[in-house]
């Protein structure tokens, strides 16, 4: 099995890195890491370089093709699944890491114990509209916290505001969307906001600042969390 | 970027989409409407895939009803004709008109000194505010609250007004009314035009419409993105965007227009102009809609509820800052590219839409503007139009791999 990281998790949140390490050496589950691991294409495909894009993809794919791929970053989810078969005609073999880790606590390869503390889910657009994947994140909380839904969720989750580019170029209006986003999560009891998308993760956490100090952790956090002893 | 909101503005804005949002809630996912949105689909499909046949169609019919047909290319050739029609009016009566908008219909006729009375309610105040600008398709000042109301109120007639909603109605019903008296032509838009019949459909639930189209010369702005092939089309259209647009399965009114006022009471002799209009003249305007159909054609199947902008995030924190004009949201980005061009659709957002996906879930038709967004960037991009910090970022993606190097 190959981990592909995506670039903020690579380098901006190396504690998503390390969680997911953690998890996949106490399921024993073998995996290894690209030495030369880069962009997967994402940005410059939602900014408009498509041609760059193309390049970037095409010399990802050679790296990947072939692999069992498990990916931390809704982002690069979308897009190696869909836009390369899509773009390149590339069919990838990759599971998104809240797949992976329902699987192993259905088969029983990490048991983790329920924390006594409520967590909503935000859906990254990537994972949720754009991938159609729900399900798997919410059963791995299930298993390890109690879930306290937000009003607008599933299809109907509220953009964090991070994606297409906006972050860059309107880091004001992400910033909002953001706001916004956290507030939804303020009307529950929750006292963390899980996700599984860096990109959400990085934007959420920005827009944090707030009296009851919810807390954004990505799935990979809060699961290792349920298996420390 | 366009003008922004103020706070209080997105405020009352998100007020009001909420009301809107949890009225129409219910109706949406009943099947009845999910039956009526698959058969306006299929319309909808096939009207822009037989555009050209629809307009031929449309023009013989129309013409063949008495109602005169001005082709327009363009905004220019729009206002041209409309200008040689009422050129020696003082003032003209106007309805809600996103296409009317979008040609600058009412800057147009002040410059030449000609006044314009807007009669739909929330259009009329939004015409005395300063910014003069609209947050929604069929309510235009979703962005105002009842206090700010009764000041733009209170300072265009200069008397005390209560802040209270039946008193700034029954005033600025008053101050229309006598308005329309000294107007003898009418513009509104038309929500659809059936090419077989020769009808316009137009959709309305204060009945102003119904005033204007009886003045002596009633001319309709239509763009050619509204034809459908029958009058039941156009009315299944019509049903669909009221549901989606205000949570009611049915509009106070559905004025179908399909020739000017006519009698043959007197020994069969054909006489027009009875109680309505004796001249109908419709313009209708391509205005780049051609391009789009060719380049963006999902862009075409809008039928102009407004559904995408209710749940846009960002639509739900800039507003009317997001999009062109009344062709509000991305979509409104889309068009723009095609009714006017590439910068404008720079400017009104084309990068500040998250494609987040949400407005094709909500919309009837399903457009999918995150795609088609994507695919404008890349023209734009490609044509030297794009944001310095993406061009930062993706030099450093190529350079080394990563978006954070260097």
């Amino acid at each position: 099995m190959l981990y592909f990281r995506g670039c903020t998790v690579r380098e901006k949140l190396p504690r998503i890195e390390m969680a997911t390490k953690w998890i996949l050496e106490k399921a024993h589950i073998e995996y290894r890491i690209l030495d030369d691991e880069e962009c997967c294409g994402s940005f410059l495909l939602r900014t408009g370089f498509t041609d760059d894009a193309r390049d970037v993809m095409a010399s990802a794919a050679e790296k990947l093709k072939g692999e069992k791929v498990i990916v931390s970053c809704a982002g690069c989810y979308n897009t190696l699944k869909n836009d390369y078969k899509d773009l390149l005609g590339v069919e990838l073999d990759v599971i998104h890491t809240s797949t992976l880790f329902e699987q192993l606590i259905k088969d029983g390869a990490i048991k983790p114990k329920k924390l006594p503390v409520n967590v909503s889910y935000h859906d990254p657009c990537h994972l949720g509209r754009h991938s159609g994947e729900y399900d798997s994140p919410r059963e791995v909380l299930k298993a390890t916290a109690n879930l306290v839904e937000m009003e607008n969720i599933k299809e109907n989750a509220r953009c964090c505001g991070a994606g297409g580019g906006v972050k860059s170029a309107y880091p004001e209006v992400a910033s909002k969307l953001a706001q916004r986003r956290i507030t939804d999560a303020l009307e529950t009891e929750a006292e963390i906001l899980v996700t599984s998308c860096s990109f959400c993760l990085v934007n959420l956490e920005g827009a944090c600042q707030n009296p009851r100090g919810i807390r954004v952790m990505d799935l990979s956090e809060i699961l290792l969390w349920a298996l420390s002893d | 970027m366009n003008t922004p909101m103020d706070e209080s503005e997105i405020q009352a804005m998100n007020n009001s989409f909420k009301i809107l949002h949890e009225r129409r809630r219910k109706l949406l996912d009943n099947d009845k409407t999910g039956k009526l949105k698959e058969r306006v689909r299929g319309i909808r499909e096939y009207s822009i895939d037989h555009l050209e046949e629809l307009k031929v169609e449309a023009v013989e019919k129309l013409q063949s009803n008495g109602i005169e047909v001005v082709y327009a290319e363009d905004s220019k050739e729009a206002l041209t004709a409309i200008y040689a029609l009422v050129k020696d009016e003082k003032c003209i009566a106007k309805s809600k008109s996103n296409t009317a908008s979008e040609i600058g219909l009412t800057d147009f006729l002040q410059d030449k000194d000609i006044d314009v009375v807007e009669t739909d309610l929330g259009d009329r105040i939004v015409q005395f505010t300063e910014k003069k600008r609209s947050s929604h398709p069929i309510g235009p000042a979703a962005h105002l609250n009842l206090e700010e109301i009764a000041q733009v109120i209170r300072e265009k007639f200069n008397r005390e007004v209560k802040s209270d909603p039946q008193e700034i109605l029954d005033m600025v019903r008053q101050d229309v009314l006598e308005e329309i008296a000294h107007c003898n032509v009418g513009i509104t838009g038309a929500n659809s035009l059936a090419a077989e019949d020769g009808s316009l459909v137009m959709v309305h639930n204060e009945g102003n419409i119904s005033l204007v189209s009886l003045l002596d010369t009633h001319i309709v702005i239509v763009g050619i993105d509204k034809l459908v092939g029958t009058l039941e089309e156009a009315i299944s259209v019509v049903k669909l965007e009221t549901i989606y647009a205000t949570g009611k399965t049915a509009p106070a009114y559905m004025n179908v227009v399909s020739s000017p006022s006519k009698t043959a009471d007197i020994e069969q002799i054909l006489l027009n102009g009875m109680y309505g209009a004796s001249r109908v003249v419709v313009i209708l305007l391509d205005n780049g809609r051609s391009e789009a159909l060719k380049d963006s054609r999902e862009t075409l199947l809008c039928i102009g509820c407004g559904s995408c902008i209710v749940t846009c995030p960002v639509y739900n924190v800039l507003g009317y800052q997001f999009g062109y004009d009344r062709h509000l949201g991305g979509r409104g980005v889309v068009f723009s590219r095609y009714v006017r061009d590439k910068e404008v659709c720079f400017e009104s957002g084309l990068f500040t839409c998250t494609l987040c996906g949400q407005c094709t879930l909500d919309c009837p038709m399903e457009i999918p503007t995150n795609q088609l967004i994507e695919k404008l960037r890349s023209q734009s991009v490609k044509s030297g139009i794009l944001h310095q910090k993406h061009e930062e970022t993706a030099r450093k993606i190529r350079k080394d791999g990563s978006p954070f190097s260097g």
